[in-house]
């Protein structure tokens, strides 16, 4: 295989994994750029459903965004429910490590399940996308400390996360399972131990080239020594440990003889840092606009989170309303998980879970199980990561399962694709009003003929759509659907 | 179906392979070689198997300098390896200063057979401390480079005299590809091959591979969606071909039941199926030992077992005549302080040391050797001795034949360390 000089220079200026830029993708062909409406629905939920359409249509852009930043205010009763009818999710730490001392593998799964009910279900999309945000930015693994980690989930990043970002930052590092999973926690004057420290600038607040050095590190580490975790299972200052000799960090001296009161100074001046701002803005604009947002949207998306001192609405309110995030439409490459939310949410009104483990296992062969990301800077954003053989192969193959969910492809669910799709005539209308229905949008003619010439075995478009034919391939046909080009792109 | 906590810990990479986790209607298909064939003399390649150490492992505390005496054992009070003295808890000596971690044991033989070079002191010249970015930079082969989109690995494939339309040439065992595959040079991800099929109702599985394809055909040429769409429908064809009987490894090889063994073996089935593969890529992750590493004992020494014993099976299960045509190289971001820090572990530091195994090997330990007297250490850490870079410059050149390095390694020289044996 050659390969031209321009495919060659098209892979010269992609910038690091994380911040991958992907020059070389082309998926606007698929987005109907047109219909902002479903652009904007694409990016402030976990996938458009029919509802969600007719939402934004009678509210209209800027309503339906204010209406979703405005969170608290929107009624939110199936989730109140599921939370209501599951003990668990609410317990305090204490019981919450009992519970889990009792059946470990019960609560891990109702940890992984929750998430996912949630962002299917919840009406607060936007809400949802954004603590999925910071679940990635303030990523922690779950195995060791499932209690804490649950705690982290709840007490953590949801009542913050369309908050201000000083209060998320401090509620992060004071969260006990931050401070084991970076060892915090063990840290102390004598030999401090510099992991959150690192990650704490690097990850979580200014960015790997946002100005700090190792001598930083080591620096910031010192302050943050006796940062703990007590015997409660709280965040605990244990005062023996701290370092209460002078520091200096980014040019700011911090004087002696102080403890807890540097370590929240610290916080402070890292979430009021400009190199924060950009950070965390060029962060959300990958998210939520492109794999190369505009540095134009950077900066302005920067400036707004300088002003108003990290308030996260109003950084959301300032994106989702640029120009640059409209002209966006369809540039993001669905992670596994928004894939596979996005499709139950699409089928649910014929989805019907029972038992979600064999739903949620469907996450771990595609890479993307949540919460068993180890490292800490989370699962990647950008669509050149995801985009490969086994991805791929592992998505098609779900959408295919979720399809045949109603012949008992999928243990612990069941699916009546009667209750999803309307019915049809004709078989070329009975692609287009599943396509409509699944995508929101129609099918280009020529993929509508290579579904009529599979399920029918010729072109005949006008081919008459029997009870049988229906029960037969419409569960081929959505699956086709899901697993085409056209419902991976947002 | 629960999830047990051996699920858990499947999903962490612990255990094996997730078939499992799929419903019990998906179609089995096991892969086997069509023949077992030793590789002859018109093989002029070694086939390349690089494994990335993720999250800098611990150099000094895998090939111990025991002879190093106090410099090393005072930085170190509770999480030093014994010199060598017989217990099965104290190094294994290597050449009297040097000795393998007790748990490094299964790679002995091997080493002994001069099967097995260590380059002590290697690493990258960047002096970052991130993860990210040090593995970014070691995988695109460019230290410091945030621009380059491609990684070491398929520049040399891509600058390679020779032609190879496999679409098994290059792959990566895990769900993401590693960054030192990405690039124009197609290479494959995949978690595991008896799970990579379509699965649904059997007699449509053909037709519905066939339109998936058609839907896969996109306006743009050259869309990378594309043209990994239609290295999924090329590697479904290519396993339909091979029967379904269960691998089993040659010589008795037993590998970890571990995500690092899993990959080593389907490595090595590839290699047998003769099926064109020329680089694998395995990662080993969890080298991250802020706390409690643990000595001849715990966390450390578990990850250094799960990877002696997944090379020596790997090593046993090729055999003498294909290892004659395999090198496998490993490498990690960067090493660990040379001081162990208050929670009994040890911080980022500078250079680890790397393993080439096969023929490649000549034997012995590698190192440009100052000391770790603090003159020595680079800010505290073992210096950066051997540019990782030169070590595998040597392997592309003498065992891949691969002589454009100024295109796999851009503005750099190497300095070649002549460790390594010609063809």
């Amino acid at each position: 295989m050659s390969v031209s000089r321009r495919e060659f220079l098209r892979y010269a200026s992609i910038l690091a994994a994380g911040t991958a830029a992907a020059q070389f993708l082309t998926p606007p062909v698929y987005a109907d750029e047109s219909d902002a409406l479903l652009h904007v629905l694409n990016r402030l939920t976990w996938g458009p459903r029919p509802a969600d359409y007719a939402a934004i249509q009678t509210m209209g852009i800027e309503e339906y965004i204010d209406w979703q930043l405005d969170y608290a205010t929107i009624p939110d009763p199936q989730v109140d429910e599921f939370l209501a009818a599951r003990r668990i999710l609410s317990m305090p730490i204490n019981d919450l490590n009992r519970a889990i001392e009792a059946d470990y593998d019960l609560v891990l799964s109702l940890a992984l399940w929750s998430r996912l009910y949630l962002a299917i279900h919840s009406e607060r999309q936007l809400y949802e996308r954004m603590v999925e945000f910071w679940t990635d930015h303030f990523n922690i693994p779950i195995p060791d400390y499932l209690g804490e980690r649950m705690v982290d989930a709840r007490d953590v990043i949801r009542p913050h996360a369309l908050g201000y970002f000083r209060e998320l930052l401090l509620a992060s590092a004071q969260s006990p399972a931050m401070l084991y999973y970076l060892d915090n926690a063990v840290s102390s004057a004598e030999h401090p131990n510099e992991n959150y420290a690192r990650e704490l600038m690097e990850l979580h607040t200014l960015g790997v080239d946002g100005g700090y050095t190792e001598v930083d590190v080591v620096e910031v580490a010192r302050v943050l020594t006796g940062w703990t975790v007590g015997n409660q299972s709280q965040f605990s200052f244990d005062k023996d440990k701290h370092d209460y000799d002078e520091k200096s960090i980014l040019g700011h001296i911090f004087p002696a003889g102080r403890g807890l009161e540097e370590g929240l100074q610290l916080l402070d001046m890292l979430a009021t840092h400009p190199s924060t701002a950009r950070f965390i803005s060029s962060k959300l604009c990958r998210r939520f606009v492109s794999d190369t947002p505009p540095d134009s949207l950077i900066e302005s998306t920067a400036s707004v989170f300088r002003d108003t001192e990290g308030d996260l609405k109003a950084v959301m309110r300032h994106l989702l309303t640029s120009s640059e995030f409209m002209a966006s439409a369809g540039q993001k490459f669905r992670r596994p998980l928004e894939f596979l939310v996005a499709a139950l949410r699409v089928l649910q009104p014929g989805f019907q879970i029972d038992n979600p483990e064999t739903l949620l296992y469907t996450l771990e062969p595609m890479g993307h199980l949540p919460f068993f990301w180890h490292p800490p800077n989370g699962y990647p954003d950008v669509g050149i990561a995801w985009m490969n053989t086994n991805g791929l192969m592992h998505r098609w193959n779900t959408a295919l399962q979720l399809g045949l969910a109603g012949d008992g492809y999928f243990s612990g669910a069941a699916l009546n694709l009667d209750a999803v799709i309307p019915p049809a005539a004709t078989i070329g209308d009975l692609v287009q009003t599943t396509a409509e229905h699944l995508l929101m949008r129609s099918l280009p003619q020529d993929d509508v003929n290579e579904l009529v010439l599979l399920l029918v075995g010729s072109n005949d478009l006008d081919y008459a759509v029997t009870d049988v034919l229906r029960q037969h391939q419409l569960p081929v046909l959505v699956g086709l659907i899901l697993a085409s080009p056209h419902f991976q792109w947002s | 179906m629960k999830p047990s906590r051996r699920q858990v810990l499947k999903a962490l990479g612990v255990v094996g392979l997730s078939q499992a986790l799929f419903p019990s209607w998906m179609p089995r298909m096991v892969f086997a070689p069509p023949s077992v064939q030793a590789q002859d003399s018109s093989n002029e390649h070694d086939i390349l198997v690089v494994i990335f150490q993720r999250g800098g492992m611990d150099g000094l505390n895998t090939i111990v300098p025991f002879g190093e005496g106090a410099a090393y054992y005072d930085k170190r009070p509770t999480i030093a390896i014994a010199a060598p003295d017989g217990r099965d808890t104290s190094a294994i000596d290597l050449n009297g200063f040097f000795g393998l971690h007790p748990s490094l044991r299964p790679l002995k033989d091997i080493y002994d057979a001069n099967g097995l070079s260590i380059v002590h002191g290697a690493g990258s010249p960047d002096p970052t401390r991130s993860h990210f970015d040090a593995m970014e930079y070691m995988e695109r082969g460019i230290p410091g480079d945030k621009m380059t989109g491609t990684g070491w690995i398929n520049r040399h494939l891509q600058s390679a005299a020779w032609e190879n339309g496999s679409p098994f040439r290059a792959i990566g065992m895990g769900t993401l590809l590693p960054a030192s595959l990405r690039g124009p040079i197609s290479a494959l991800a995949m978690k595991s091959i008896t799970d990579f099929h379509l699965g649904g109702r059997s007699e449509q599985l053909s037709g519905i591979q066939n339109t998936l394809s058609r839907l896969y055909t996109l306006p743009t040429t050259g869309d990378m969606l594309e043209t990994q769409a239609s290295s999924v429908f090329s590697v479904i064809d290519m396993l339909k071909q091979f029967s379904a009987i269960e691998y089993v490894a040659d010589h008795g090889a037993t590998y970890p039941e571990t995500e690092f063994g899993m990959g080593l073996r389907q490595i090595a089935q590839l290699i047998k199926a003769e099926v064109g593969l020329e680089v694998g890529c395995v990662d080993i992750g969890g080298w991250d030992t802020h706390d409690n590493q643990g000595g001849a004992q715990g966390a450390m020494s578990d990850l250094l077992s799960d990877f002696a014993q997944g090379l020596a099976a790997f090593n046993a299960d090729m055999g003498e005549v294909w290892m004659k045509h395999i090198t496998v190289v490993s490498m990690s971001e960067f090493g660990r302080t040379a001081v162990e820090n208050a929670s009994a572990g040890t911080d980022h530091g500078r250079a680890s040391c790397m393993f080439v195994m096969g023929a490649g090997a000549t034997g012995g330990v590698h190192a440009r050797w100052q000391g770790l007297h603090t003159a020595a250490l680079d800010e505290g850490d073992l210096a950066v001795t051997t540019d990782y870079r030169d070590v595998i410059a040597e392997i592309l050149l003498k065992r891949v034949q691969n002589t454009s390095l100024e295109t796999i390694f851009p503005g750099y020289t190497p300095n070649l360390t002549d460790i390594i044996a010609s063809r």
